[in-house]
């Protein structure tokens, strides 16, 4: 088995600081390893979204520790923690989440635009449009470079959303409930599109209510009550 | 992809709100502008007109207010006025050139126009005035007008024709050349008809003088005290209260449309508060594909900025626009020269733009200093978690 890319030690997620506290988290640990395929399953409301937030740098935890790559991103300062999810992790969200006024193209350039500097490749303007233009042909949308999120399908976006996600090469790419919004024949076409990202050595992280989906997972991670355990 | 191009994009988004909001800033930048060009045109063309006295001081009644002082260096009418019979006990002593002005209104062609009567040759050759078009007066009591080169051209006057003052009818024997000073919209008459004209006979309104030696100003004052009960100002003495009065003016205007500047810049954070929770989730996104705060911090600014740079830009064309249309305007209705320097020909002032332009910069930037700490400020997932 690979090391683990991905590893929480007792983490834990403690909402609100008045009298009312939801526990979302109580001593998560897990291990994912570089290269794997893993998804969370977990009805909703159970902590599958905040543990992704967490390992995703988004957030931090009441307690415990997350660890990517060996480093505990649970001590690094905000600025760190943006050039790691800049450099490391491509989000893909249930809503797509792509900046309406700029062209699928622009998005993912804008992605770009905060991973400078990363080594895994190369800055300056026309590197970025040539890769950005690739990454839209890995998804199968070469031709809609230029239309602005409300002239694409839900299927479309979500792929553009991937496409963004790869903007700077992460090693890790975090998706949450990237089908959940989408038909069937999209989310065909989608899955399509991670499985092959997947292929190319990127480790996937997919939360899920989609019990299809993490059949095919390597590991599936079953969340209740904020407790984690592994099916 | 780069921060300018991605702040561009969100501004032009919401084209009413940026052009409203634009609006607010630039008005408020016009008036500011149109004020601060107005105060420095008067600033000018008073000193300009001072200097065309060609006087070293002026004598004046002794209770002048200072209104008065202003229409002496502008060459309007004053309201207080002296004995004609001071004039000759000033008029011989020694080292003193003196000339006597009486200033008065009247309509001619149906606009008011300041009508001043003089001493024809004692005038001319204190004034240094030449001629553009037909003759000047050949003796004290002759029954006509010389009328200034801008004069003749506004109210459509040529040399030979007539005018009527007061019911009673003048031929224009001349035309002065320009001098760009107050002159140049002035009717003069020889005193003595002026006099009987506005039945001011024995009255004059105040005395220009020139000295034979500067560094003695202060024995030909006290020489000039003595023997009338005046106030004697120098040019720069004048020139100097008058800036005074003008500068006072021109703080309060300049407040005023501070005013109006501040209520702009409280529209800047209204719009810009309003973008950030209306753009929360995209702060999100932002964030969540590894934008730092200091990022986000920079998109809010620059928007800021940027409504305050082309508000800025906005506000001096409407204000320039305004300030010759107002002098111009001013300068028609009130046959007032004041604020002739606000016109396209005074050219436009360089100062007033670079300042007008950081000011309306540094107002927006500190206007977008809160909301783009809001901004900023936001976590990544409370920020993506936005519905």
């Amino acid at each position: 088995m690979n090391k683990s890319i991905i590893k929480t030690e007792n983490l834990e997620k403690i909402y609100g600081k008045s009298k009312v506290k939801t526990h979302a988290l109580k001593g998560v640990n897990m291990e994912i390893p570089q290269g794997s395929f893993s998804c969370i399953i977990g009805t909703s409301g159970h902590g599958k979204s905040t543990l992704m937030h967490l390992i995703g740098g988004l957030d931090k935890p009441t307690a415990g520790k997350v660890f990517i790559d060996d480093v505990n991103i649970s001590d690094l300062s905000d600025n760190k923690l943006s050039c790691l999810r800049a450099k490391k992790i491509g989000f893909v969200f249930q809503f797509f989440n792509l900046l309406q006024n700029l062209t699928a193209l622009e998005n993912i350039q804008t992605a770009m635009m905060f991973g400078r500097g990363s080594p895994r490749r190369q800055s300056g303007f026309a590197h970025e449009r040539q890769r950005a233009l690739e990454l839209l042909e890995l998804v199968g949308l070469s031709d809609k470079a230029n239309a602005k999120p409300n002239e694409m399908s839900g299927g479309q976006q979500q792929r553009v959303s991937i496409a963004r996600a790869l903007a700077n090469d992460p090693d890790i790419l975090l998706m949450d409930e990237p089908t959940g919004n989408l038909d069937s024949k999209s989310e065909k076409e989608v899955l399509e599109h991670i499985f092959k990202i997947h292929k190319t050595g990127k480790t996937v992280v997919i939360v899920t209510h989609n019990k299809e989906l993490a059949a095919q997972a390597e590991m599936v991670f079953e969340i209740k009550d904020g407790t984690l355990s592994i099916t | 992809m780069n921060t300018i191009k991605l702040v561009c994009r969100n501004l032009f988004r919401r084209k009413g709100r940026f052009v409203f909001t634009l609006l607010g800033i630039s008005i408020g930048m016009a008036s500011f502008v149109a004020l601060l060009s107005l105060g420095g045109s008067m600033r000018g063309e008073v000193t300009r007109q001072a200097q065309a006295m060609g006087a070293n001081f002026m004598i004046m009644p002794e209770d002048i207010c200072v209104f008065n002082l202003i229409a002496i260096v502008t060459g309007e009418t004053i309201s207080e006025s002296l004995p004609h019979e001071i004039f000759e006990r000033i008029e011989v002593l020694d080292g003193i050139t003196v000339i006597p002005h009486l200033t008065q209104k009247a309509a001619v062609k149906d606009v008011p126009s300041v009508i001043v009567g003089i001493l024809p040759e004692e005038t001319r050759s204190f004034r240094e005035w030449e001629m553009e078009e037909g003759e000047y007066f050949a003796y004290q009591d002759e029954n006509a007008v010389v009328i200034g080169s801008d004069f003749a051209e506004r109210r459509g006057l040529n040399v030979g024709d007539e005018v009527t003052i007061r019911n009673e009818q003048f031929t224009v024997k001349g035309m002065l050349a320009p001098n760009h000073s107050n002159d140049d919209m002035t009717v003069f008459l020889p005193l003595s008809v002026a006099q009987r004209l506005f039945e001011k006979e024995g009255v004059i309104s105040y005395m220009s003088a020139k000295v034979d030696d500067m560094a003695k100003m202060e024995q030909y004052e006290a020489a000039i005290v003595a023997v009338a009960n005046v106030q004697v100002a120098t040019d720069e003495q004048l020139l100097g209260s008058v800036l005074a009065i003008l500068g006072s003016v021109n703080i309060t205007l300049q407040l005023v449309a501070a005013v109006a500047l501040i209520a702009a810049a409280f529209g800047i954070i209204n719009t810009m508060m309003t973008a950030v929770y209306e753009r929360r989730r995209e702060i999100g996104i932002l964030r969540a594909i590894g934008g730092k705060r200091r990022d986000v911090f920079r998109v809010f600014m620059l928007e800021s900025g940027l409504y305050g740079l082309f508000g800025g830009i906005a506000g001096v064309i409407i204000g320039l626009s305004a300030a010759v249309f107002a002098g111009e305007f001013i300068s028609q209705i009130g046959a007032n020269d004041l604020l002739k320097g606000a016109s396209p020909q005074a050219g436009v002032d360089v100062s007033v733009i670079v300042t007008a332009v950081l000011f309306s910069l540094t107002v927006s930037i500190g206007a977008g200093l809160y909301p783009a700490w809001k901004a900023a400020k936001l976590t990544p997932v409370e920020a993506i978690s936005y519905e």
